[in-house]
């Protein structure tokens, strides 16, 4: 157990490429945390990098208070659980368990004591004498997490760990990770693209893109204030709406209008000197789809919006209202069953303490 | 159903007659060199199957006849042949286990540049008709010294033995997943070590089928051995020739040669029989 501290990390590959930008991170110890952004935004990077299988360009790294950027991986004290199992096909179980310790000349009572414990503890003990061809998926995911596991790890990482699992195994296994965390309070990092897999099972989140950490925070920082467009638009489900648009004051009030004229915003009080502050003539307006109300009659309160049903998909639990006001489109999440076609004209009220504003030029949140 | 279990039986016995069928077709041509190793020189000529058999043939070829060593012909060498082949084969085989292993590991793991390039000079290796490059090869292996020396049979054998062990190896090797030795270097284990504990075990049975099949085509070369080498490492399969001259063909005796030739790969074959048929079908079903 150590607390993992990443201090102006940089990864610059051969060729030019950039994978991760000044990353500064730290990880407490026995903390979970998820390290969570879009295909190629540097996570797995940055996990190569914690691992030791890929060279710090730049920065210092420590784990506790080791500097391990000379470091070799089998020095590090780290575990990794590959997103493929990267299981040993011609040990058995057990023996892939125990490939480790054996490396580490640990003894063989030792070994086997600590092979059952953690076999037991992943409820794999009826298999420690197969090996993992003859075994499925959710087997060898647990063989995977007890070979990280049986070393003790400073820090344990996760890379994709429910990717290649189907959708049963996978919520089963987000509740088991968990409680492994809980019972070995190791320090631990998951790195994943499925926002859902972070929120479940992750106690803090940092949201990458394009090698830039984005923001770190638990999910109620992160929905409630993204720090930018990216974050407000990747954690979240169905993502949020933006809509560009541009303030104008007319008697006292302050309106957002669109840049086609199609729709006039009354602002809430509560976002207006907000807006005034920061001074811009074009922003973006963010709000998530189930923080839009259906209206049956249009009043002219602050918040309010007039647009065209373009498509209306009864999905179940609920529904999703696909609205077009002019150019931009709107994204509603709806009680299910309304009796709503295209065309019909509806009537929306966006809560006022759920809009985000942001920066049109710099997708920074205002 | 009765009349369903019938026809699935009816089936089972033709397809088993045909497959029978075709073992004896494709197996005549050992049963006739068989047959034909046995007899005795005026049988030679004759289509009878029902003849008093003879093993003078294989005590001529092994041992030497009266008349060789009267010198009416001569001195049969089959021994030294034999061992010649199998010194020149096994050696080929190893000097291509030792290079190609590695190379076939590198073509599957590594970026370069001109990797293909290199993957398909190897390959091309195999489409050259060996006459095309014979001759420049005998005049370079004369002013090398490696004319009529193992080595330099052994050498020119790379050009059969190591396209094969190098194709087939490359796929096995892209079919280890690069993980498995990364994880196996955060466990704390030296490459070396993974190597072989690990990757060797995953590979075995495409290492033992193409080095099983690079040894039947070296064992079984002839131009090589013809034009690059002289009476020091004649190989049975030159050796062959030997007896038919102008004057007599012991064609019997020839018969009794390939027979003992061919036993080591039938041997081989057998022996590893298990890999063969999964090493070869691995890569082919994988595309």
């Amino acid at each position: 157990m150590a607390e993992l501290r990443l201090v102006h990390i940089y990864k610059t590959y051969k060729g030019g490429v950039e994978a991760v930008k000044d990353l500064n991170l730290t990880v407490a110890d026995g903390e979970f945390l998820a390290l969570l952004g879009p295909s190629g935004c540097g996570k797995t990077s940055t996990l190569r990098m914690i691992v030791g299988l890929e060279e710090i360009t730049g920065g210092e790294m420590y784990i506790g208070s080791r500097l391990v950027n000379k470091l070799a991986p089998n020095h590090r004290n780290v575990a990794l659980a590959f997103e493929t199992y990267a299981l040993y096909p011609p040990l058995t179980v057990y023996e892939n368990i125990a490939f480790n310790l054996r490396a580490k000349k640990v003894a063989p009572a030792e070994i086997d004591r600590r092979v059952r414990a953690v076999a037991a503890m992943l409820e794999i003990t009826d298999i420690l004498n197969r090996t993992p061809a003859e075994l499925g998926g959710g087997h060898k995911q647990r063989i995977s997490l007890a070979r990280a596991l049986v070393r003790n790890p400073d820090v344990f990482l996760m890379d994709e760990p429910l990717s290649h699992l189907d959708a049963a195994q996978r919520s089963h296994m987000r509740v088991e990770l968990k409680r492994l965390h809980a019972e070995t309070k190791s320090t631990t990092i998951l790195v994943t693209h499925d926002q859902l897999e972070a929120v479940a099972m992750a106690e803090r989140i940092a949201v990458m893109n394009f090698g830039v950490l984005q923001q770190v925070g638990t999910f109620e920082d992160v929905y409630n204030h993204p720090v930018n467009e990216f974050v407000a638009g990747f954690i979240g489900e169905p993502p949020m709406n933006f809509l560009p648009c541009r303030p104008q004051s007319e008697g006292g009030q302050l309106f957002l209008i669109s840049a086609d004229n199609s729709f006039r915003l009354l602002l809430p009080d509560l976002l207006r000197s907000r807006l005034e502050r920061a001074g811009i003539q074009q922003v973006d307006l963010g709000i998530r789809p189930v923080h839009l109300d259906l209206l049956d009659q249009p009043g002219n309160g602050p918040g309010e919006l007039q647009g065209v049903v373009s498509t209306y998909e009864s999905l179940g639990e609920e529904g999703q209202l696909a609205v077009s006001i002019g150019a931009a489109a709107l994204l509603v999440v709806t009680p299910p069953e309304l009796s709503l076609r295209r065309g019909d004209t509806v009537h929306l009220r966006l809560r006022a303490s759920q809009i985000h504003l942001f920066d049109a030029k710099t997708q920074a949140a205002l | 159903m009765q009349t369903e279990k019938a026809q699935g039986r009816l089936a089972a016995v033709l397809s088993d007659a045909f497959l029978i069928l075709y073992f004896l077709f494709a197996l005549f041509p050992l049963v006739w060199m068989v047959l034909v190793s046995l007899k005795s020189g005026p049988e030679l000529f004759t289509t009878q199957f029902v003849f008093t058999p003879t093993i003078d043939n294989y005590l001529a070829i092994l041992f030497g006849d009266a008349r060789a060593a009267a010198g009416v012909v001569a001195k049969q060498e089959f021994p030294r042949n034999f061992m010649n082949s199998l010194i020149t084969s096994s050696g080929a085989v190893l000097i291509s286990l030792l290079v190609g292993v590695p190379a076939a590991y590198a073509l599957a793991r590594y970026k370069f540049r001109g990797k293909e390039d290199l993957a398909f000079t190897f390959l091309s290796f195999r489409f050259a008709p060996e006459l095309v490059v014979i001759i420049p090869l005998s005049v370079v292996y004369r002013q090398l010294g490696l004319y009529d020396t193992h080595l330099g049979i052994m050498w020119v054998y790379q050009l059969v033995t190591l396209p094969l062990l190098i194709w087939v190896l490359r796929s096995y090797f892209e079919d280890i997943s690069p993980d498995i030795e990364q994880a196996a270097m955060i466990d704390g284990y030296s490459w070396w070590h993974v190597f072989f504990r690990i990757l060797m075990p995953l590979v075995r049975p495409g290492l033992a089928a193409a080095a099983l099949l690079a040894f039947i085509f070296a064992w079984n070369n002839f131009m090589f051995p013809l034009v690059l080498g002289g009476s020091n490492v004649q190989t049975v399969t030159v050796a062959s020739l030997g007896y038919i001259s102008s004057a007599q063909g012991f064609f019997n005796r020839m018969a009794a040669a390939s027979v003992l030739a061919t036993l080591p790969q039938i041997l081989l074959a057998l022996s590893i029989q298990r890999y063969l048929i999964r090493g070869l079908s691995f890569g082919a079903v994988k595309g």
